[in-house]
């Protein structure tokens, strides 16, 4: 019986995260990616008191400018969707304002290009 | 002769006189041994019903005893499976946080801890092991750490804050007791309505304040839990009635071993009960220091006034080792010379590297354009075909 403290070095968190996150969902992956960017809205004197730790913690983590989502999960020790869920449910309270990552270059259509090369050709080739 | 006849009458009349006080001498005499007999059975009696009862009691309370070492021992595996599995479900947690597994990851750690719970309150009855000892946590923590240990915990919700610690040694205790009191507050009270926690600041300590919006208890109830709750109660598991009703009980044995206060005599606002747990402050200190990174913002002013480029990596780390990312403020101004790069987030640098650029660099620049929508005019078609648009950019970079 003497066994067990050897064989658990470490205590399991006090505060379990399903109650950090008050049992809410994961956002969807549109609205919070990895590189989405996150920052604070600049009024700090609307910050209400009855944020948990947590929340605040990922406040004032954000209100020094832009971070990408990932960035913030690795400065806080929570699992990265506990943190999503955090950052989705400040956004929805209007304290965090969220800006989705530059959208890469659509490619254009293959057969207008292809097009445009013929009647290019056809008028100088 | 006729003298003689009263003798013989009085001869037979003492004759009879004393037959008869013997007689009465002789049933003195017995009724005395039987009533000696009688009081002698009577003592032995009741000394065999007290030994009966003793030895009764002696039996009760041996299997009482063996009752508990056997739940004790049982609990304790099972309280050490479930501090088992809740690290296995965090390393987990930690390891698919990015995946959709991590809700029901939620889940099991609910469940879990809900089972770890039960186990610990039979043990407590059962004077047995409480769980590890953890380190000193505020109160709000250890109040959501209650929380986290009962079903309903998404209808609890704390209301108010206070800058106290609770020592490692009442953490654990206080976390029960509490879950235990909000198990019941959910439990009686509507599946919609909210049980609210208040955490009060008072003279002889604080008070965790639980309201529900129950229907409220009789005094029948009230009774056994106030039994209960104070000193007089039952030891051990037996008693606790069929289904078993642990949470008084476990809430007494708390309060006196580790010297705090729970009383449920009131009534809250909102019909129901009101339970209060007064921390006296041998139980208190003051909030300890939080384990996340503080805000990062001194730490910008520091390195911006370095300048350089990016020098930040490994100058500063977070408490946990990850190194800070220095955040460049206005993240749409991206400097676009790449060999001057001056301090991006320093605001007197831009317009310098702006006046450097104005002198022959800026003339190149010009000049590239004009090249170009000068070679875009040109009607010889050949020589520009092979340049698009953004070729021509990135050429007049080129010539700079």
């Amino acid at each position: 019986m003497t066994g067990y403290d050897e064989l658990e070095p470490q205590t399991p968190e006090l505060v379990r995260p399903y109650v950090i996150t008050k049992g809410r969902g994961l956002p969807d992956e549109d609205q919070l990616s990895l590189i989405t960017l996150v920052t604070a809205v600049a009024d700090h004197r609307q910050r209400p008191t009855r944020l948990s730790p947590e929340e605040q913690n990922l406040l004032d983590l954000c209100s020094a400018g832009y971070l990408s989502v990932a960035e913030i999960a690795g400065h806080t020790q929570l699992p990265l969707g506990v943190v999503k869920i955090l950052l989705a449910a400040l956004t929805e309270g209007g304290y965090l304002i969220t800006r989705p990552p530059v959208q890469r270059a659509p490619l254009a259509d293959r057969d207008i290009l292809e097009e445009v090369l013929n009647g290019l050709r056809a008028k100088f080739g | 002769m006729t003298h003689y006849i009263p003798d013989p009458v009085a001869g037979i009349l003492l004759v009879a006189v004393i037959a008869a006080i013997a007689l009465v001498v002789r049933q003195r005499r017995a009724a005395r041994a039987l009533r000696q007999e009688i009081d002698g059975l009577r003592s032995h009696y009741s000394e065999l019903e007290n030994q009966y009862a003793q030895s009764v009691q002696t039996a009760q309370e041996r299997a009482d005893d063996a009752t508990k070492t056997v739940l004790k021992s049982a609990m304790r595996t099972l309280q050490g499976l479930a501090a088992e599995q809740q690290l296995i479900v965090s390393r987990l947690q930690t390891k698919y946080g990015e995946s959709v597994i991590l809700q029901d990851l939620l889940e099991i750690d609910h469940t879990n801890s809900q089972f770890g719970r039960r186990a610990q309150s039979i043990a407590v009855l059962c004077d047995g092991w409480l769980g590890r000892q953890r380190d000193v946590a505020s109160v709000y923590d250890v109040v959501r750490s209650a929380q986290g240990r009962i079903r309903h915990y998404r209808r609890v919700e704390i209301l108010s804050q206070v800058d106290f610690g609770i020592t490692s040694r009442a953490v654990e205790p206080v976390a029960l007791a509490l879950a235990e009191l909000l198990d019941n507050a959910t439990s009686y009270s509507s599946p919609d309505t909210v049980v609210e926690i208040n955490i009060r600041t008072v003279p002889k300590g604080i008070c965790i304040v639980v309201d529900d919006a129950g229907v409220g208890m009789n005094d029948e109830e009230r009774a056994r839990a106030e039994k209960l709750l104070s000193t007089e109660r039952v030891s051990g598991v037996a008693g606790l009635g069929n289904p078993p009703q642990f949470g008084f009980a476990v809430i007494g044995v708390l309060a006196e071993r580790f010297g705090f206060e729970v009383s449920v005599d009131s009534t809250s606002p909102y019909g129901g009960v009101r339970a209060v747990l007064l921390l006296p402050h041998d139980l208190l200190t003051s909030a300890p220091e939080q384990r996340e990174p503080a805000p990062v913002l001194p730490t910008v002013a520091t390195t911006a006034s370095l300048g350089g480029p990016e020098p930040a990596l490994g100058g500063t780390t977070t408490a946990d080792g990850l190194p800070k990312r220095r955040r460049k403020r206005p993240m749409a101004v991206v400097p676009s010379t790449p060999s001057a790069a001056p301090a991006p987030s320093l605001p007197p640098a831009a317009p310098a590297g702006a006046s450097r650029r104005s002198g022959a660099e800026s003339a190149a620049i010009m000049g590239a354009f004009q090249r170009g929508t000068q070679s875009g005019r040109a009607t010889q078609a050949d020589t520009d075909m092979t340049s698009s648009t953004r070729g021509a950019s990135s050429e007049g970079h080129e010539i700079s």
